[in-house]
């Protein structure tokens, strides 16, 4: 096997411009250069002319597909980034996709949307037999609630290949979130990319967080609404600052993404991130939540020690040739109480990190909170030989 | 995951209580806790978020789930394939019965097939055409019973007389056993009908129904057109036959015959008449014929009467009607017999002719025997009378001969005219000749009269031939003729003065035919014989007189003088070794020469002439034991040669004494003989090897006893001696040591 750098660019084309660069997508596909792409991730800044850029995206990329979705955040080739447009290219030489959108998520055959993706996973593999390796990709609406229940039902469809996808941010506003798929802008909306690479691949999930003894039990909420009234029958942001030993009124965005919750099912520990303070003093989660749920507070561990050896992990048979990950947003602003944002920024620019901050994770059939979750990819195979 | 995760979690019950609270307050709030979890618990995952229940549904089953999703795929996959598989099996299963029905079909027969159940599974068109009332009720799915009581009860089945449709249908069930049925059946209007059964290896039955009505009729009127041809056949056969037949069946009576048989035995027509009994026919010429070789007419009726099985039986006899008949009689396999009759008198007349000739012809073989008997004793009277005569007038003449020698002889010495003495001269060699024609005559007719005695003794040939040489080399020295003898030791079993007389004819006439040139006496050992060979280099016999010079009186370009012989010798020569079998050879090319060989027996070992062996030490120079020995000596020191070979001479051995290898080989083929003993020097002049002249010698002789004499004492040497077997001396020679050696040689030679 040849001796591959760490940030080959020739397996994912990455390049990205601030958003408000003149006719900023014909920039971004004269950077990308002339060889033919199959894929084109396209992740915005949600302070991007977003109506127009999807209208362009189709024509410019023509003939790759192209899709993507608002950020809250980017990570290109320079780390954490914004007001960026990053467009991540999949070439046709590796790679063979199909996409799927789900235009409506509170409305949508959940059976035809799996037998969908049967056969599309089915023509892939008969399109490119000889790419052996496949994952699925998801962007999703961070604001539809709907990620919980889509995961669940795209399951049924996966079989034995990996899924792992984010969902689309808002900056830190929490407004509109977006998804972009066939040259359309949708809201409430997902869209699935079936992928088949000549790449070796492996997808994976990290949060380096630990439960603690604290414990606190949901008495009252809204699961419809991902809202938690009460916490052991008070109101909830109250007894969450209570056992976090905080004044309820400092309660901010760092403080969630600092101190998250984790409930235990089986013998894991799912995160539960807490997006904000309602006015009325409820707590509004990132994921599904439901009443008589025994809620641990969580500690972080040090997020660079954490994720060097996560990514150290990813390189013990020989370094990756890119990484595309999908980071939550709780984990930047995490990082950025803690000073730790340039560290990390360095870190996943050496190590050729590239994604987005989300509004959430999915990873295969769950939807999950501050976590980084992504595919590394390795060396492709060799023509037509074995790896 | 953290390890955290694995640390035990102990629920602090001070985090879900505020400390702060009344303890109202804290009862009321965990009341309040407590209901969340119970309804929590008991409602399980369907509580009021669903969305919430699907993703710890999805936590708790993920691995579950995709494995399962694997597995499924994977028996979705299996059962495609499987489903494939039987729509092909389906396909290929309807090809197979589409095939099977056409095939059945085009079969020229009906063809029922049941299957282990007894069912009627299929049947072609033609199954059960031959019964047009049945046939409509032969469907799938009948039994075999419901099939046999239908055709049972058919109007086209012909019944035997006696049975009824019931009683055929239980036979036919009864036959229904066997793993194998056939039979035919009888139809209406005289047809038929061939049923075969055969079982299937699954144990359902083929049934096969084959019209065979034309075949049946085709097949008896073939049975009884082939009978008759038989019968002609036989007929034709029987009277083409060169032998009289008569055949009698198991009651002894007469079923056939040919007319030769009535020739044979002068039989009228009228007496030989289909059925009469054998003893009838035999009553009509047991008294015309006579038997011969101990048979009787009382055997031949008691084979034909006897009950057990009769052996084949063959005689002869002799018909008064002249013919003699060898007669042969069989049993045939019903017991009944046939009689066969030859006739053989033309034989048995040539036999006889054969033989009175023979009789006449030892009949003169003996009188010529007798005839030449006694003329071979009358030419025997008469050679012998010649001999007496020869022997008498010989004898008698040399009587007065002598008288006229010494007559010639006293006048001789009175005689001192020089004229007068040389008439009486040449009278008195003339006189000589006629006593050596003479004696000469007198010894061939002794030994044709075979009255010549023969001692035979042990005769030393050496000693013979040396007196010979010195009787006959004044005369070769006259002519100028080379006379050589080369010595030999070997004593031969003869009688001396026979042989004597043989080798010097032989010598003799070598001698007088030789012009010029030499004469070479040699002996050759030849296995258990020796040969003595004359060679001369005389005018040679031509191929056309070898046979005549044994003749009396013959003589080849006959010499001026006929004091030389009458050419008597060779004659003498001829009959002295026929009279001792010493086999006579002639060997001669015109202009080359001739030599004349005499085989002889070489007399045995022990009585070799020689002085006996004492155990006492004797004085060396004074032994002369090794007297005939024949040893060739190679030396280049020619004062050493000449005093090795004085002292051998001494011995009495004869030393061909040679300077070189190559003078060696000259000496040898000179002499033609192999020497009993060789003695070489070691190193010869020019660097050659007396070992290498050994070798060669070796390869040309065989082994012959030797001794390597040398002045080195080195090991090349000693190994060179031990390889070619032969003993090995050095200088100076000890004579003892040589003596030994050559005494040695001479007892193996």
């Amino acid at each position: 096997m040849k001796d591959q750098q760490a940030t080959d660019p020739e397996v994912l084309r990455v390049v990205h411009l601030p958003h408000d660069t003149p006719d900023v997508l014909r920039a971004l596909a004269a950077a990308l250069g002339p060889e033919a792409l199959e894929l084109v991730l396209l992740f915005f800044s949600p302070k991007a002319d977003v109506t127009h850029l999807a209208a362009e995206a189709e024509k410019v990329f023509a003939p790759a597909n192209v899709i993507g979705c608002s950020t809250a955040g980017e990570l290109t080739r320079n780390g954490y980034e914004e007001g960026q447009i990053i467009a991540i290219a999949l070439p046709h030489s590796l790679f063979r996709a199909r996409n799927l959108i789900v235009e409506d998520l509170t409305d949508y055959d959940s059976d035809r949307l799996v037998a969908q993706m049967l056969q599309n996973r089915n023509q892939l593999a008969q399109e490119a037999s000889d790419f052996r390796h496949e994952f699925n990709f998801l962007l999703i609406d961070g604001l539809s609630r709907r990620e919980d229940v889509l995961a669940a039902d795209l399951s049924l469809g996966l079989g034995p290949v990996p899924l792992f996808g984010g969902s689309a941010g808002d900056g830190e506003r929490f407004g509109a979130t977006f998804v972009l798929s066939g040259g359309k802008l949708y809201q409430n909306a997902a869209v699935l990319a079936q992928i088949r690479s000549r790449c070796p691949i492996k997808v994976f999930k990290s949060d380096h967080l630990v439960p603690s003894p604290r414990k606190m039990v949901v008495t009252e909420a809204d699961p419809e609404e991902r809202l938690v009234r009460e916490i052991n029958a008070e109101p909830a942001a109250r007894e969450y600052a209570r056992i976090l030993g905080k004044d309820p009124e400092q309660l901010d965005t760092f403080t969630f993404a600092a101190h998250p919750v984790v409930v235990r099912i089986g013998d894991q520990h799912h995160v539960r991130s807490i997006q904000r303070v309602a006015d009325n003093g409820d707590l509004v989660f990132f994921s599904a939540i439901d009443e008589g749920l025994v809620l641990t507070l969580a500690e972080p561990l040090d997020m660079v020690d954490h994720l060097t050896a996560e990514l150290d992990a990813l390189a013990a048979k020989g370094p990756p040739a890119a990484i595309l990950a999908c980071d939550c947003l709780l984990r930047k602003l995490e990082a950025e109480q803690k000073q730790m944002t340039g560290q990390l920024s360095d870190l996943m620019a050496e190590r050729g990190v590239v994604g987005f901050s989300t509004y959430g994770e999915q990873w295969n059939s769950m939807h999950v909170n501050q976590t980084l979750t992504g595919v590394a990819f390795y060396a492709p195979d060799e023509t037509g030989g074995a790896t | 995951m953290n390890p955290a995760d694995a640390r035990p979690l102990n629920a602090n019950p001070d985090s879900l209580i505020n400390p702060a609270d009344s303890l109202e307050r804290q009862n009321a709030k965990l009341q309040k806790i407590t209901a969340a979890l119970m309804r929590r618990v008991e409602q399980g995952s369907d509580g009021l978020g669903a969305a919430y229940a699907q993703f710890q549904r999805a936590a708790l089953l993920e691995e579950e789930v995709r494995e399962r999703t694997r597995e499924l795929g994977r028996a979705l996959d299996l059962l495609n394939q499987s489903n494939a598989q039987l729509a092909e099996a389906n396909a290929e299963t309807e090809a197979a019965r589409r095939n099977l029905t056409n095939a059945i079909e085009t079969v020229q027969e009906g063809f029922a097939l049941f299957n282990a159940d007894e069912k009627l599974v299929m049947c072609n068109s033609r199954f059960g055409l031959h019964m047009p009332d049945v046939r409509d009720r032969m469907q799938p799915g009948i039994s075999f019973r419901t099939y046999v009581d239908t055709i049972s009860r058919s109007q086209f089945l012909t019944l035997a007389e006696g049975e009824t449709a019931e009683s055929w249908a239980a036979r036919r069930m009864e036959r229904h056993q066997d793993r194998h049925v056939i039979f035919n059946a009888r139809m209406v209007w005289n047809r038929w009908v061939q049923v075969s059964e055969h079982r299937t290896p699954d144990g359902g039955t083929v049934i096969l129904q084959t019209d065979v009505t034309d075949i049946m009729r085709l097949e008896r009127a073939e049975r009884d057109r082939m009978l008759d041809t038989q019968a002609k056949l036989i007929r034709a056969t029987l009277e083409h036959l060169d032998q009289g037949v008569c055949i009698f069946d198991d009651q002894a009576r007469l079923v056939g015959w040919n007319q030769r048989f009535g020739e044979l035995l002068s039989l009228t027509v009228t007496k030989l008449r289909m059925g009469i009994g054998f003893d009838g026919l035999f009553e009509r010429f047991r008294d015309d014929v006579q038997f011969t070789g101990g048979m009787s007419a009382d055997q031949v009726e008691h084979w034909v009467r006897s009950e057990t099985s009769r052996a084949p039986l063959s005689f002869e006899m002799r018909h008064h009607n002249g013919r003699v008949l060898t007669v042969s009689a069989q049993e045939m396999p019903d017991r009944g017999f046939v009689f066969s009759f030859s006739d053989v008198s033309a034989e048995r007349a040539a036999v006889q002719a054969v033989y009175e000739a023979n009789e006449q012809l030892e009949q003169r073989v003996i009188e010529r025997t007798l005839e030449l008997e006694d003329a071979l004793a009358e030419a025997e009277r008469a050679n012998a009378s010649k001999s007496r005569f020869v022997a008498a007038a010989s004898h008698d003449l040399l009587q007065p001969l002598s008288a006229a020698k010494l007559y010639v002889g006293s006048v001789l010495a009175d005689q001192g005219d020089a004229q007068t003495r040389s008439v009486l001269e040449r009278a008195s060699n003339a006189l000589n000749s006629v006593e050596h024609i003479l004696g000469a005559l007198l010894d061939i007719s002794k030994l044709d009269s075979g009255q010549a005695a023969v001692h035979l003794g042990q005769v030393p040939l050496g000693r013979l031939l040396l007196q010979l040489r010195d009787e006959l080399a004044p005369v070769a020295a006259a002519k100028g003729i080379d006379l050589r003898v080369v010595p030999t030791s070997v004593t031969v079993t003869s009688d001396a003065t026979y042989l004597r007389r043989i080798l010097q004819n032989l010598i003799g006439n070598a001698v007088r035919y030789t012009a010029r040139g030499k004469v070479l006496i040699g002996v050759r050992r030849i296995g258990p014989q020796v040969r003595v060979e004359v060679h001369d280099t005389g005018p040679g016999i031509p191929a056309d007189q070898q046979e005549l010079i044994f003749d009396e009186f013959h003589r080849i370009a006959a010499p001026s003088s006929a004091s030389e012989g009458l050419g008597l010798g060779l004659a003498i020569v001829e009959r002295a070794c026929a009279l001792l079998k010493h086999p006579l050879h002639l060997r001669s090319e015109p202009l080359q020469g001739t030599c004349f060989a005499v085989d002889l027996p070489r007399a045995a070992k022990a009585a070799r002439q020689r002085p006996h062996r004492s155990h006492r030490p004797q004085p060396l120079a004074e032994l002369k034991d090794l007297e005939n020995m024949f040893v060739l000596l190679v030396e280049n020191d020619a004062d050493l040669l000449s005093a090795l070979t004085l002292t051998m001479e001494q011995w009495g051995a004869t030393v061909l004494a040679a300077q070189s290898a190559v003078q060696a080989h000259q000496l040898l083929a000179e002499f033609d003989v192999t020497p009993d003993a060789i003695i070489a020097d070691y190193q010869l002049d020019d660097g050659a090897l007396g070992s290498d002249l050994l070798t060669d010698l070796g390869e040309r002789m065989g082994p012959v006893p030797a001794c390597l004499i040398t002045a080195q004492r080195d090991r090349i040497v000693q190994q060179t001696a031990d390889r070619l077997k032969v003993q090995l001396m050095t200088k100076p020679l000890a004579s003892a040591a040589l003596r030994d050696f050559l005494q040695n040689a001479y007892q193996q030679g």
